[in-house]
């Protein structure tokens, strides 16, 4: 597929317009409300956050960041949530600090990433994900990170080749004393716990 | 002595142990104290906010309200940890209501953030408090002739933190490398990411990014990579020989932190600042540059 | 008969909110929206509701929850009745299956899962707004 066409494709008619429609744009800017920058009503498509991205530039998003905003503002949802790139960014926050009309395009992809996560939208196969709740997962439990239970999320995506590979490192990382071989915990847990009960509200077992 | 509420963070624990000790003996060497974080908990990396961000924010709030406790500017060895405490202590400072929210969260461990402390990376404390006067008086053993690319990455720098910052042209790093008698070569990556968590989640794109860096610090004849990340550096020295397969190269480029190379010019021995525990050994590169440097000294 | 009850609505999915509203309106409600938590509190600060339809998910994270935390707090809004409207649940499946999700919020409140069957949202409004009057009643 072009990326030439898909942009020309006239958008997809969703279901029937709401009463008070607000645009796709809108949706996201309300998502980024609390965003420092420039709502992304005003970027004006010069490319620099595609160009200054290693990994657009490494030609490994199917959208690179300019083209997502343009296709957020053109209202194609179901194309911008489906795409790779927020799950490909790194973070790096290049494309963020040299955007001219500053707007803060690292937070857009964080707020991507967010969105689907909520809505359950993204692209399948995605490693990012399931990564992203494994880890989540695994600091409400201990307080830490640990390096090992991160492990089972390779063989998904990776297979058994790259899992031996991954664990031949491994391997050579443990004989160097760098890997750990238990889970690190922090003492106060319990205060830990009911801490993150206030923010994410989950109620006692049933 | 100046002294700093240390959190070392969840890789400086095992994956990066070798930073963990270094950073400690350059620190001591330089009258600086770091005091750890009592009851520390992981700052939430950058999985945290692809979830929930209010959440990450509680995480790293608790960290910086243990600092504030001990009435100390907290120091973060881990830029990516440093980016998180930092930018929580800014959007919570800067907003009344957030701050309540969590504020409550805390109460449950007897804690309350107040944003009294002041986050930095270990590094600036070195070049900004500490000073590179003093770090080059300090120097014992110079690493004359060493060819050092010094590797920013990321999240020292950005996002950007004051308007007037300078995130494209920094020097403080060849400045320190400079002071520890090396030399810094003209690094053309050396703000570029290295992949970050991508070497998860992506690992072919991350994989292409380690090769650029390399190959860009060999072009450079450097002789060693100088980092200030557990992740830049685990993903710039372990997965050298998985580039290697994946681009039929031959890299084997020595990736070092900052703290062991100013450790060798404080004349701390090497096995005190984790040297060693490399999987591409660092010491052949210092003492090849070492041998030959009275020589060109000579000349 | 009295005035229009009024309610409002904060809530960022644009098409789930032009779905409520047009149900409550029909049922002679009047009815404010509002996408993101900080218009929300806004909104409230300015004008006098009778229930607020609250989503959990917004912004940044799990703003709905800081909002209802907020109200709690204040003297005047503790006693707005507050029906809360969220997809946490699969949220939370997500993260911790099989966990219960927090019982109350607030003092006046009541949890209905997205996505909504119109009888039951209509159901818990009248609900919600008869308690509150009983009570208004009671404390005079």
């Amino acid at each position: 597929m072009s990326t030439a066409t898909a942009v020309a494709e006239p958008a997809a008619p969703s279901a029937a317009p709401p009463e008070n429609p607000m645009s796709f744009v809108e949706e996201i800017n309300h998502l980024l409300y609390a965003s420092k920058g420039n709502p992304i009503n005003t970027c004006i498509q010069c490319g620099t956050c595609s160009a200054t991205c290693p990994v657009a530039s490494g030609g490994f998003m199917d959208n690179s960041p300019r083209r997502i905003i343009a296709l957020i503002r053109a209202g194609f949802k179901e194309q911008v949530l489906k795409a790779n790139t927020f799950w490909y960014c790194a973070s790096c926050y290049q494309c963020t600090v040299r955007c001219p009309r500053n707007i803060d395009i690292a937070e857009l992809m964080y707020g991507l990433k967010r969105y689907t996560v909520w809505k359950t939208e993204h692209q399948e196969g995605l490693i990012g994900p399931v990564f992203s709740e494994t880890f989540v997962k695994m600091i409400l439990r201990t307080g830490r990170s640990y390096e090992p239970v991160l492990a089972p999320t390779y063989m998904f995506t990776y297979g058994l080749p790259e899992m031996i590979q991954e664990a031949t490192m491994g391997t050579a990382l443990m004989l160097k004393g760098r890997l750990p071989l238990l889970p690190a915990r922090i003492k106060r847990l319990d205060n830990f716990k009911r801490m993150i009960k206030h923010i994410i509200p989950l109620g006692d077992k049933e | 002595m100046k002294s700093y509420a240390y959190f070392p963070g969840c890789s400086l624990e095992k994956m990066a142990h070798s930073y963990h000790i270094s950073a400690l003996e350059t620190s001591r060497a330089l009258g600086v104290e770091l005091r750890e974080l009592e009851d520390w908990n992981c700052c939430g990396a950058t999985a945290y906010f692809h979830v929930d961000e209010l959440l990450a924010y509680t995480l790293c709030a608790r960290n910086l309200a243990m600092a504030e406790q001990q009435k100390l500017p907290m120091v973060a060895p881990c830029s990516g940890c440093y980016k998180n405490m930092y930018f929580t202590r800014e959007h919570l400072r800067h907003d009344a209501d957030l701050a309540e929210h969590i504020n409550a969260a805390l109460a449950e461990d007897n804690l309350s953030f107040s944003g009294e402390s002041k986050v930095h990376h270990l590094i600036e404390v070195f070049v900004h408090d500490v000073g590179l006067a003093q770090v080059k008086a300090s120097v014992k053993n110079p690493l004359k002739g060493l060819r050092v690319a010094p590797y920013y990455g990321c999240q020292i720098l950005r996002p950007r933190k004051q308007a007037k910052e300078n995130v494209e042209q920094p020097t403080f790093f060849e400045d320190l490398v400079a002071a520890c008698g090396a030399e810094p070569v003209p690094y053309p990556l050396r703000l570029t990411c290295c992949g970050g968590a991508l070497i998860i989640t992506n690992r072919e794109a991350a994989l292409s990014m380690v090769r650029n860096l390399l190959e860009s610090a060999i072009q450079a004849r450097a002789a060693v990579i100088v980092t200030a990340c557990p992740l830049c550096q685990v993903n710039l020295e372990c997965y050298q020989k998985q580039v290697n397969k994946e681009f039929g190269t031959d890299y084997k480029m020595p990736v070092m932190y900052f703290t062991q190379l100013m450790g060798l010019a404080l004349g701390i021995p090497p096995k005190r600042l984790g040297i060693g525990s490399e999987l591409v050994a660092v010491m052949p590169a210092i003492r090849e540059a070492q041998e030959a440097a009275p020589a060109l000294a000579a000349k | 008969m009295s005035e229009a009850k009024q309610l409002l609505i904060i809530d960022d999915d644009p098409d789930f909110v032009a779905g409520i509203k047009s149900i409550l309106v029909k049922a002679k409600y009047a009815v404010d929206v509002v996408h993101n938590p900080k218009d929300g509190l806004q909104a409230l600060k300015t004008k006098n509701y009778d229930l607020l339809l609250l989503d959990v998910m917004m912004g940044r994270g799990a703003e709905g929850i800081m909002i209802a935390r907020k109200l709690g707090k204040d003297p005047k809004l503790r006693k707005l009745p507050v029906l809360i409207i969220t997809g946490i649940r699969e949220q939370m499946a997500f993260l911790f299956p099989g966990q219960a999700v927090h019982p109350s919020f607030v003092e006046v409140d009541e949890l209905v899962e997205k996505p909504v069957d119109p009888k039951l949202l209509l159901d818990k409004v009248a609900s919600l707004l008869k308690t509150a009057e009983t009570r208004k009643a009671k404390s005079k």
